[in-house]
């Protein structure tokens, strides 16, 4: 029990991983709290449903599909609503309810377009993916259905987003700490003002992280229906605050540090719920206020404002 | 003498029959609450669509038969959208009550968003038409301005599957129970029935493994790692329909077969638990048996298949499932129409008394209506079933429990 | 005549009159009641954001607290209203007290903590572990409490008080004090503020009020499941409110609230549908076009609003 607690944590936390990093990209870099990040990770996950449903296009692809629409959806976003609420007295704070606006806005849209019902993706499909490509890598045929490691039998899915978890990880590490683009990036992240100052072009480098930020959600999304059970309309608000939680527990603007944030959180929630189930959804708001109270900058420590 | 009394009689029947047409109202007003939005949408729109089907009927006919005035009236719906919000629902439900001033209140679906009615109709001294809110603490003695129309309450709503449990278990082998519920009102209140009646049961059948979840959880992997490691021949899972798709999705993948499988929804909303969960993970899996797939000698309104037809009719360009909740709203609407033609009057009290009094006597395509004396619903209770697919794939739902209702034989331990 | 004494006339008083007269014109009481509370809650926010600049995400976990504080009085200790009242109250300021290391923390952080509080105090309350003592998930239901007529009159009283308070607010050196405080906290403390005594004055004040507000809305309701009383609507409506009147006055949020809440109730009659995407628009617009409230038009015209 213990054993199947820690592993299955670690691959679920890893699936959270995923869900803050596009969160963290824009907290870091706008600092503006974006309160619809749930709901473009349900857009992604409708996005996969209506692929699979009318094109039978397999998840795995369609996480690809994901990023890049919704990139293609955050640059024109960005221009529209930023700008503008940056000039504004109390930014921070303002960006708190725009984004919850744009939330409900999402939600609404959808719900009216698509109705409340519950929608899913057969399971199957990304263990067809996975074995799939085991079979490259092992040579013959791989069986589909639950994997097996170290001697514990998991989900498909689990595994599959771990995968796709970790590579966005190195995809982001490598943006930020290889290419211009990323360590523009990173000046925007550290001041903001400074980096206006030596004429870097501020808004298209936030505008860059907000689309790859909602990118990334719109890609978490694609694994939503296999991780979360089921999408709806409705399902945003919860992912975000819990990806609030995360990327804070790691450390802002660091995107290893919402891997050990993703981590943590996730063998947490397993231990919570095979010892104390019902306590279990206390457990990322306990964790959210004890990392801010004891370790504010998280647990890989940038500095952080303090008033 | 007994012939002046006849006389005198006749002669009142005759001038109250006139005076009461005369004042019959143009129209009866019906006030009721639906969620087209929010976490209970899926259960409240087709609830909602059912009754509004009755009505339309009604009104085609030329109206619903009241007794008080001996005539057809035409039903006026008015129908408000709480968005799931229940700060929002009481309000609107006294928009209904003291704005709209209706003449018959009728809740919208589910426990919580019914809950808020209960006092509010209590404190109108207006008769709250219960249709699927089924929280036992609804019904006290104190108040007797509330009926539940459609499902049984929940603490009595599990007794055919403990029953199977506790009577037919032992001689299959079924000893050790594995119970995972979600903590709300409905699936709570019926974990606690199903404790309850085991344990009074004496029958050597045991509870190896008891936990409740927050209704929100939608992972149950390390959770079923648990159960399968506490060896138990028969699992049951109560939780709301989000629950039981991300629940039997993570059986699926886990590769895990338990030998006894039972959760609520399947029987419930089986469209949407094929379309979500698939019919390979819902093959031998025991579900509450609804009036979908029971064709009650139904004395009264239309038959399932009638209503099914209906439905379909109507509704063919609707996103709105047709399944059990569609059933529910259509029945309440056959309650009130025979409520209606035995009333003496549209006082509020007397719509309760004439609503009790078809307890056990009316027979819809629900099952046989039953109020308890506090106005909780002990008839229409859902029997044990399990899905088997046959050569098609194509699912049965074979009714196992109680015998005289049975039409299979159930498939135990599952291959 | 002093501006307070001014002030009190001229916004106080009639808006406590037409909601005491209003019950006998207008059936709904109901719907007059939850005016009155998030008139409440809107000056609630008003003392704590438009006066100090920090924004609790969490608000509602204090009007949970005063909501269950009044509660489990009336259900255990079998108190009357009127006595558990100030019970729940003083939970919530217990709850604010609790919090206040939040305030080590800088904007964003301070609001994302502070609704995580509020989340887990639902999560506490709705355990079923704890069914005995908060009832778990199967909701409070408090017979022989119930008492619509007297738990408005209360609430108008809180309404009434809470003006006074923050008409107070607006006219006094405190109010002044925490206005400098917002703008700029690190000249506030040199001038001689003492800034963290002020804030968290000022943050217990606007939890006594969210205190009361629960605790007068569960006596009113009396029939609750834990959702209800933490329903995160509760935090956001009172900050559009707040936010479209405009901060640091006292009409702003009053206006907020009769123009917004009652379109939010006319327009959730007429076309619910779309309802939710309006004023999910609406709440956008907002932000973008009008972040200082209606007043601040007003201001900029030169007409200086209380």
């Amino acid at each position: 029990m213990f054993t199947y607690s820690l592993m299955a944590g670690v691959l679920f936390g890893l699936y959270f991983t995923l869900i803050g990093l596009g969160l963290n990209l824009v907290f870091g870099v706008m600092r503006i709290v974006n309160l619809a990040h749930g709901d473009f990770l349900m857009l992604g996950a409708f996005l996969a449903f209506w692929l699979f449903t009318l094109f039978a296009v397999n998840p795995v692809p369609a996480v690809a599909i994901a990023f890049v629409a919704f990139v293609i959806v955050g640059l024109p976003l960005y221009y529209l609503l930023v700008p503008r609420l940056l000039r504004a007295k109390d930014p921070e704070m303002l960006s708190f309810i725009l984004f919850f606006g744009l939330s409900q806005v999402i939600e609404a849209v959808t719900t009216i377009a698509f109705g409340t019902s519950e929608r899913s993706i057969p399971g199957d499909q990304l263990g067809r993916a996975i074995a799939a490509v085991a079979g490259v890598f092992v040579g013959h045929k791989v069986e589909t259905g639950p994997v097996e490691l170290l001697g514990q039998t998991f989900p498909a899915a689990w595994v599959a987003s771990g995968i796709v978890s970790g590579f966005a990880v190195l995809l982001v590490y490598l943006y930020l700490y290889r290419t211009r683009l990323g360590y523009l990036t990173r000046a925007v992240m550290d001041n903001r003002d400074e980096a206006i100052a030596t004429g870097i072009d501020v808004h298209r480098i936030s505008a860059v992280a907000f689309g790859i930020g909602l990118g990334l959600a719109a890609a978490a999304g694609v694994f939503a229906p296999f991780m979360l059970g089921s999408i709806t309309p409705a399902m945003g608000a919860e992912v975000t605050v819990t990806s609030f939680a995360v990327i804070v527990i790691g450390s802002l603007g660091n995107p290893l540090g919402t891997v050990l944030g993703g981590v943590i959180y996730g063998i947490s929630y397993m231990f919570m719920q095979s010892y104390y189930s019902s306590w279990a959804n206390l457990l990322p708001y306990v964790l959210l206020i004890a990392i801010l109270l004891v370790r504010p900058s998280g647990l890989l420590g940038r500095r952080v404002r303090r008033a | 003498m007994i012939r002046l009394s006849v006389f005198a009689a006749l002669l009142a029947s005759i001038t109250t029959a006139g005076a009461r047409a005369a004042d019959a109202p143009a129209e009866i007003k019906l006030g009721t609450l639906y969620a087209s939005s929010g976490r209970y949408a899926s259960i409240s729109m087709p609830v909602h669509d059912g009754l509004k089907l009755w009505i339309d009927q009604k009104n085609a006919e030329g109206g619903v038969y009241v007794k008080a005035f001996d005539k057809k009236i035409p039903i006026k719906l008015v129908a408000y959208d709480d968005q799931s919000s229940t700060a929002t629902a009481a309000t609107l439900y006294n928009q209904l009550i003291t704005q709209d001033k209706v003449d018959i209140l009728v809740a919208d679906s589910g426990s919580v968003l019914t809950s808020v009615a209960v006092p509010i109709a209590r404190d109108h001294k207006m008769f709250l038409i219960d249709q699927t809110g089924t929280g036992a603490n609804f019904f006290t003695a104190d108040n007797p301005y509330v009926a539940l129309m459609a499902d049984p309450i929940s603490s009595i709503w599990p007794k055919p599957l403990a029953d199977f449990l506790t009577h037919d278990g032992p001689g299959l082998g079924i000893k050790r129970i594995a119970m995972l519920y979600a903590t709300n009102d409905f699936t709570g209140t019926q974990a606690t029935a199903v404790r309850k009646f085991i344990k009074e049961s004496n029958s050597g059948v045991e509870l190896v493994f008891d936990e409740g979840v927050p209704t929100e959880t939608s992972n149950y992997t390390v959770l079923l790692n648990n159960i399968r490691a506490s060896n138990p021949d028969a699992v049951l899972h109560l939780g709301y329909a989000s629950n039981d798709i991300a629940f039997l999705r993570n059986v699926q993948d886990s590769g895990i077969k338990f030998k006894f499988l039972f959760s609520i929804y399947p029987g419930i909303e089986t469209e949407l638990l094929e379309k979500n969960v698939g019919n390979k993970a819902l093959n031998y899996v025991f579900t509450y048996v609804t009036s979908m797939d029971i064709a009650y000698k139904n004395e009264f309104g239309m038959s399932l298949k009638e209503y099914s037809d209906a439905w379909h009719k109507k509704y063919a360009d609707s996103h709105v499932e047709f399944g059990f909740n569609s059933i529910a709203g259509y029945t309440t609407g056959l309650v009130l129409e025979k409520g209606l033609a035995t009333a003496d009057s549209l006082e509020q009290l007397e719509l309760r008394k004439a609503i009790f009094s078809l307890s056990g006597k009316l027979k819809t395509l629900d099952g046989t209506f039953e109020l308890d004396a506090n106005g909780g619903q002990i008839g229409e209770l859902t029997p044990l079933g399990q899905f088997i697919a046959g050569e098609d794939d194509h699912l049965k739902l074979v009714t196992v429990w109680p015998h005289e209702l049975a039409n299979g034989k159930l498939v135990y331990p599952r291959p | 005549m002093p501006r307070f004494v001014r002030h009190l006339l001229l916004i106080l008083l009639p808006v406590v009159v037409i909601f005491a007269i209003l019950p006998g014109i207008y059936s709904n009481h109901l719907l007059l009641f939850n005016f009155i509370i998030f008139m409440t809650l809107a000056q609630g926010i008003n003392v704590i954001y438009g006066f100090t600049g920090y924004l609790p995400f969490g608000y509602v976990g204090f009007f949970g607290a005063g909501a269950y504080g009044f509660s489990l009085m009336a259900l255990h200790l079998h108190t009357p209203p009127l006595v558990a009242l100030p019970v729940g109250a003083a939970a919530a300021v217990a709850l604010a007290l609790l919090l206040t290391p939040l305030f080590r923390l800088a904007g964003a952080y301070f609001s994302i903590a502070n609704l995580a509080a509020a989340l887990a105090l639902l999560q506490v309350v709705s355990n079923p572990n704890l069914e005995n003592i908060t009832k778990g998930p199967y909701g409070i239901s408090l017979s022989g409490v119930f008492n619509p007529t007297l738990s408005y009159a209360t609430a108008l009283a809180i309404l009434a008080l809470t003006l006074g308070l923050v008409i107070y607010l607006r006219n006094s050196h405190f109010g002044m004090a925490l206005k400098a405080i917002r703008e700029d906290p690190i000249s506030a403390g040199m001038a001689g503020i003492n800034v963290v005594r002020e804030r968290i004055i000022a943050w217990l004040l606007s939890a006594l009020i969210a205190g009361f507000a629960g605790g007068v809305f569960a006596w009113n309701v009396s029939v609750f499941y834990p959702e209800t009383v933490f329903n995160v609507e509760f935090t956001i409506f009172a900050i559009v409110f707040a936010l479209f009147g405009g901060n640091a006055t006292v009409t702003g949020p009053i206006l907020g609230v009769v123009i917004l809440y009652g379109i939010y109730n006319a327009v959730g009659i007429s076309t619910p549908q779309y309802f939710q995407l309006l004023y999910g628009l609406l709440i956008m617009g907002l932000v973008l076009f009008l972040p200082n409230g209606l007043v601040s038009l007003l201001q900029r015209w030169g007409i200086d609003v209380p």
